[in-house]
């Protein structure tokens, strides 16, 4: 038996068998062909090369969510369409008589080593895009493409070295235990639709692929980050007790699918989904979410060398909300630190990011930016379930000016005569103490708020949320925090709109009697928590939840307040 | 034959989207597209030969085109260097 420590992903325990996905190192068979052969040969490089293309396209149309992605793939289509590669194949072919395999792998030799030479990184970097090309067309060439997926079932955990979100989702319909990578990280694309999924998941697995072989037992746990190979008996048994639980307890959440979301006594509980990327748009889907109370889109924004243009973003708001329709999209605005921004926006480090230049900020002092943005949000509201909401409010005149400048892009869009629906509804995040303090006011100007309480409970009692050193200082059931969420209920419901939790508090079990007491109306939370929460709504009688917050009200203390909630 | 001497103006350089603008640009036209820098010379039509010129910023190119819609796609082709691809 080995143990391996890696970074979950998402919770859960998987048993099964090791699958092991990797790239096969390709034999290129130097052989020379008999001039009769030229033309066959030929003929087969045309027909290799449309099937590949072919495949790239089916590609960008089916699983392009991003610029990025689009670009990387139309690049590789227009590098097996380069008239020169054809040119050269061609001679080596029928002048050399090299075979195919042959004359291809010599063409990208020659290219790779042009690029090796290069010393500038920008081009060594897209190398790899070029060589994934090329592995393309050869394996297809050799006959070497076996369909990879053929050997997954319900038993297997898949082991690779790395894995692209489009292929977290294939491998998801074949109804995988869980996935083991030896790379990657807890916030990448593909983990992030792992755990939409709740599909147990490791990544940066110490070690995986020297330590362990095809259809050996393995066991994921997802909740203490171990992979262990070849358990023994003892474990296994110890394992599979857990696995029977969680899985009697995901089947009984799955018949909640189509329940809906409502309190004993009839009061109801809009229940939502959060996403950072439009490929959690399949989660939201199928487990029935009403709609997206936060799309993050700060996936557009990180990590990248160039800002998405208007149309690139139109496109992918669009996509969502209509696949949502009719249910509502709530889209907020950025909401980076500038740290993450500096590639662009050049800004110097800061001493306090937490206080300092980041969300509605942002957006306000780069007005082309906050434009190009609005735009593309309001375009994209043709049924109009679109709703836009900012970051970071911590005055009512940041939330003023924001509406001057969606007033200003209405105005330009009918100027242009480009469709457009005049209303759109905006919401402020709660996430500021000084936004608590006036959320009277903010309520006059918005039609909804929207708490963000991860944020909130942070800046309220001044405790980074990433400092492990000061970590029991963050308490989401402190005093403080509990009546901040009050007084934003109060005023906002005084002045006839809703109010919303989109933190991570909101798909915590033990604080949905606390929100529904409180008269939240809606709860926003990742799909992968959805009907954990739901199970919680339809257990929960809103009198008595308004009684256990009358209760907790008078309390002084967070202990107290968490005794009360347990019980 | 037409030549045309430009100079890269967009930061970034020749990187890979500004090389797959320029081959679709190019690749619309029927004449023979060919793009000259220093001693080297590629297909403009070719994605690998203008990714492999590597031009940076400020690099000087010589744009040749020859062919029956020859001025068209110089036009074209230099229109889209100067609107820096966009870029800014």
């Amino acid at each position: 038996m080995k143990r391996l420590k890696g970074i979950p992903v998402s919770a859960g325990v998987a048993i099964g068998y090791a699958k092991i996905i990797e790239r096969e190192k390709l034999h290129i068979d130097r052989k020379s062909i008999p001039k009769n052969m030229i033309e066959a040969e030929l003929k087969r490089f045309k027909d290799d090369v449309d099937f590949v293309v072919k495949e790239i396209e089916h590609l960008i149309s089916n699983y392009s969510y991003s610029k990025e992605n689009e670009e990387i793939l139309t690049a590789q289509k227009m590098i097996l369409r380069d008239p020169e590669f054809s040119k050269r194949v061609t001679a080596l072919i029928s002048e050399e008589l090299d075979n195919l395999e042959n004359a291809i792998s010599t063409y990208f030799t020659e290219i790779t080593d042009i690029f090796n030479n290069m010393d500038n990184e920008f081009f060594s970097q897209r190398l790899s895009d070029f060589e994934d090309v090329a592995y393309r067309l050869l394996s297809h060439t050799l006959k070497k493409r076996k369909n990879l997926l053929n050997k997954l079932d319900e038993t297997s955990i898949l082991i690779m070295e790395n894995i692209s979100p489009s292929f977290v989702t294939k491998v998801f319909e074949k109804k995988i235990q869980g996935l083991c990578t030896e790379k990657g990280s807890k916030n990448s694309h593909s983990s992030i639709i792992a755990r939409s999924m709740n599909l147990p998941t490791l990544v940066s697995t110490i070690e995986l692929l020297e330590n362990i072989e095809e259809n050996q037992q393995v066991i994921i746990d997802g909740n203490k980050g171990e992979l262990i190979i070849s358990p023994t008996k003892s474990i296994l048994e110890k394992y599979e007790k857990i696995f029977q639980q969680e899985n009697a307890e995901k089947e009984k959440l799955q018949k909640l699918v189509n329940i809906e979301s409502k309190t004993i006594d009839n009061r109801k509980i809009k229940l939502m989904s959060n996403i950072e990327i439009p490929e959690e748009i399949d989660q939201v889907l199928k487990y029935k979410s009403e709609g997206i109370g936060l799309f993050r889109t700060e996936f557009l924004f990180i990590d990248i060398d160039e800002l998405p243009s208007e149309e690139e973003q139109y496109k992918i708001y669009r996509k969502i909300a209509e696949k949502c329709y009719p249910e509502p999209v709530i889209i907020r605005t950025i909401d980076v630190g500038g740290d993450k921004f500096s590639k662009i926006l050049n800004i110097t480090h800061e001493e306090n990011p937490n206080l300092g230049w980041r969300g509605i900020r942002i957006s306000l002092e780069n007005i082309p930016i906050f434009r190009q943005q609005v735009r593309a949000i309001l375009r994209a509201n043709i049924k109009g379930n679109v709703k836009i909401m900012f970051p970071m409010i911590s005055c009512v005149e940041e939330i003023i000016e924001a509406k001057k400048i969606i007033e200003e892009c209405k105005k330009d869009l009918k100027k242009e005569k480009v469709r457009y629906v005049e209303d759109i509804e905006i919401g402020a995040m709660i996430e500021i103490p000084s936004a608590v303090i006036t959320s009277d006011t903010l309520a006059e100007e918005c039609d909804f708020l929207s708490i963000g309480t991860n944020d909130l409970v942070q800046y309220i009692l001044a405790v980074d949320r990433d400092n492990e050193s000061i970590s029991k200082y963050y308490k989401p059931c402190d005093p403080s925090v509990i009546r901040s969420i009050k007084l934003t209920v109060d005023n906002a419901h005084e002045k006839g709109i809703k109010v919303a939790i989109c933190g991570e508090m909101a798909s915590e079990k033990i604080f949905v009697k606390l929100l529904v007491g409180l008269g939240i109306d809606e709860l926003s939370v990742s799909p992968g928590r959805l009907l954990i929460v739901k199970n919680e709504i339809l257990k929960c009688d809103k009198k008595n939840a308004e009684k256990l917050v009358a209760k907790i009200l008078r309390k002084n203390t967070s202990d107290e307040i968490y005794q009360l909630l347990i019980k | 034959m037409i030549r045309k001497t430009i100079v890269i103006v967009n930061k970034l350089g020749m990187h890979a989207r500004p090389a797959t603008l320029i081959v679709k640009a190019a690749s619309k036209y029927r004449s023979d597209f060919r793009i000259i820098k220093e001693d080297m010379e590629i297909n403009g039509k070719s994605i690998m030969g203008v990714m492999t010129l590597a031009a940076e910023y400020g690099s000087e190119l010589e744009l040749v085109a020859d062919g029956v819609d020859e001025e068209f796609l110089i036009k074209e082709i230099a229109e889209l260097f100067a609107s820096k691809f966009g870029e800014e």
